[in-house]
């Protein structure tokens, strides 16, 4: 961040940046226009909300995502190969005992592929330091305020495993179809902020 | 030494700010940011974890005054200017 | 090169290292329980670093009690960690 830098508004800072690199052939337009598609188009939380409604409808494959998520994936149509390698996902599983809760203290880690561009929020400061130390009252100022005797766990992203929470299937949802569920799935249900 | 991105359990930071119906980026540069490192990173310009490394050695300062990707962008630029690539203009 | 086992306790290692690493320090100095191991990659700090040919190591996902890292809580912080981050913690065995 130099003084230079510093007097170029960021946006054609950026612009100068992509045409030198493209000049130089260091990286191709439609590279860059592919990964913007993928990424606009493809990462939405509708991807985790998809594998949650299945998990809630189908008990099988509930334990198969939980014992191994990147093999049951492909029964979804969805994989973790979409970025530059393979990761492993994690899907912990709420239960009326015990909560999850994702953040990367040391970074932003996140499963893009299956929810997007994560929010500002998860990869504040005040997010990533304070959710280890005091997750109840960081789940408070979200509104979601858990019974005493629920047990939580957070789960601090610092190497190759990218986590999902399976949250609990609402009560009274017994009729529902497998798109009917995925509706009622929020990105904050799916990083442990909220319930669904 | 430990980094300034390294904050887990500090205290200080205040409340969270919760955007409702926050979009994927919040303007055009961030997502061109987020897709020029993805592409320099497949094409072996540079690692991931060498990108992590550079936003880390940000002076503690500016990664605190920093938003997002502007860290992003500031690391790009850092190891493509130490790597000489794409510099020449 | 050696492998911990689930329900094994381990100790972070207490080290400050000058370059990159995924070794949060709130939990550099504590004692944990091994939930799993991951799989293996390359360590972070020697990509990082640079290194042609950097370490490939088992990562564990690794539980520390709120109380041994704050002295306070009841939640579990689980951390992803490199082989090499950790020791064995000798003659203890984790009764959950």
């Amino acid at each position: 961040m130099s003084g230079e830098h510093a007097s170029v508004p960021v946006a054609a800072r950026v612009r100068r940046l992509e045409e030198r690199l493209i000049d130089a052939g260091v990286v191709g337009q439609d590279q860059l226009d592919a990964v913007l598609a993928a990424m606009l188009k493809g990462a939405t939380p509708l991807n985790g909300a998809r594998i949650v409604a299945r998990a809630w409808s189908d008990d099988g494959f509930r334990a198969r995502l939980l014992a191994d998520a990147n093999a049951a994936l492909p029964e979804v149509g969805l994989s973790m190969k979409g970025g530059i390698q393979e990761q492993r996902l994690k899907v912990v599983a709420n239960t009326p005992h015990a909560h999850n809760v994702l953040v990367c203290t040391l970074c932003s880690c996140y499963p893009i592929g299956l929810l997007g561009p994560s929010p500002s929020w998860y990869k504040s400061e005040a997010y990533r330091s304070r959710v280890v130390r005091e997750p109840r009252a960081v789940l408070a100022e979200f509104g979601l305020h858990l019974p005493d005797d629920t047990a939580i766990t957070v789960w601090d992203s610092s190497a190759e495993s990218r986590y999902l929470v399976l949250p609990r299937r609402p009560d009274g949802t017994g009729g529902l179809s497998e798109p009917e569920l995925a509706a009622l799935v929020t990105r904050e249900g799916l990083i442990g902020t909220a319930a669904v | 030494m430990s980094r300034v991105n390294d904050v887990g359990g500090q205290t200080g930071f205040g409340a969270l700010e919760i955007e409702a119906d926050e979009p994927p980026f919040h303007a055009d540069w961030e997502a061109r940011v987020f897709a020029l490192n993805s592409v320099l990173v497949r094409n072996g310009v540079y690692r991931l974890d060498e990108f992590r490394d550079t936003v880390e050695r940000l002076p503690p300062a500016d990664y605190l005054a920093a938003s997002y990707y502007e860290r992003w962008l500031a690391a790009i630029e850092t190891l493509l200017e130490r790597r000489g690539v794409g510099t020449g203009d | 090169m050696t492998e911990f086992r689930a329900g094994e306790r381990v100790r972070v290692r207490a080290t400050d290292p000058a370059g990159h690493t995924r070794a949060p320090r709130y939990v550099r100095g504590h004692t944990g329980r091994i939930v799993e191991m991951q799989g293996r990659w390359a360590l972070a700090d020697e990509v990082a670093a640079g290194a042609a040919a950097p370490r490939v190591e088992p990562v564990y996902t690794v539980a520390f009690a709120a109380r041994d890292l704050w002295g306070a809580g009841e939640h579990e912080v689980t951390v992803d960690l490199w082989e090499s981050y950790m020791e064995r913690v000798e003659g203890t065995r984790d009764e959950r």
